[in-house]
């Protein structure tokens, strides 16, 4: 339920029916008054809450919200450049995230309650953003260092991950970035992710609207 | 406008501020960045709250008196 327009006309509903309470209050003497009181303040309000705030949830995960701070345009514009080496524009260009959710893909958690971390994560951010100083674009940093959990979740299994020429060279790569004892951002590896300082000599890709 | 009995008024008040909490909700939907999701939470979840459990008491204190 990720577009508002699902809930949109049940959040109508219900304030029409909350009007007819508030001009007829009468109609609550009856006891099928009452109860239809009761479904109109209290189970439809529910209702209404939830189908919104899963709606909101949703779109909090987009790439759109990610962007709508002034302080991730950089990071918005490194998903366009025109390199094949830069991670996270190949994986946005090519569609090996889905590119409206590209950000939450690969930043959220995929342990147990990750995703809970990630919104809380996520409220640091606006706090950060809004209450205190927010560092410049390029200053900005992971509150972790980038786990190769979020990358084998799709890689893992993959033919082109576990036979890749430079994975299978080393006998001893593989198991170490199943352990996250070598990550896969690395310097050597693929180490080249938003790289924001760089975006001014960049070539950007003028597809994928 | 509001009634004299005081269950139904307080039901007329509590269906005010559910409105107030409805209307929050449904601009909050239509904006896009995080200023919305926390207006949505924060006044919106609020305004349900309050509305619903004013309800609630009001149903409470009048069915015990």
């Amino acid at each position: 339920m990720e577009h508002p327009v699902f809930v949109l006309p049940f959040i109508g509903l219900c304030i029409a029916l909350v009007c007819i309470f508030i001009f007829r209050p009468d109609l609550t003497s009856t006891s099928g008054g009452k109860i239809m009181a009761f479904l109109v303040f209290f189970i439809l309000p529910v209702l209404c809450l939830g189908a919104g705030f899963s709606s909101k949830l949703e779109s909090s995960k987009s790439t759109r919200f990610c962007l709508s701070c002034h302080i991730m345009e950089p990071y918005g514009k490194s998903l366009l450049v025109d390199d094949p080496g830069h991670l996270a524009a190949a994986h946005f260009q090519n569609h090996r995230v889905p590119p409206e959710d590209a950000c939450y893909t690969c930043h959220t958690n995929y342990a147990m309650f990750g995703g809970v971390k990630a919104k809380l994560g996520g409220l640091k951010h606006i706090y950060v953003y809004y209450l205190k100083t927010p560092p410049a674009p390029e200053d900005i940093k992971l509150y972790d260092s980038y786990h190769n959990r979020e990358c084998l979740h799709c890689h893992a299994g993959a033919r082109s991950f576990e036979e890749g020429v430079v994975h299978a060279a080393d006998p001893d790569l593989l198991p170490a970035l199943r352990a996250n004892k070598t990550s896969c951002v690395s310097s050597g590896c693929h180490d080249m992710v938003h790289n924001v300082r760089s975006l001014k000599d960049a070539k950007f890709w003028k597809g994928g609207s | 406008m509001l009634s004299t009995n005081p269950l139904q008024r307080k039901i007329q008040i509590s269906g005010i501020i559910l409105i107030f909490g409805l209307v929050v909700e449904a601009v909050c939907l239509l904006g896009q960045g995080p200023i919305a999701f926390l207006v949505f939470i924060g006044l919106g979840g609020l305004a349900f709250l309050v509305a619903i459990v004013y309800y609630l008491l009001a149903l409470v204190r009048s069915g015990s008196a």
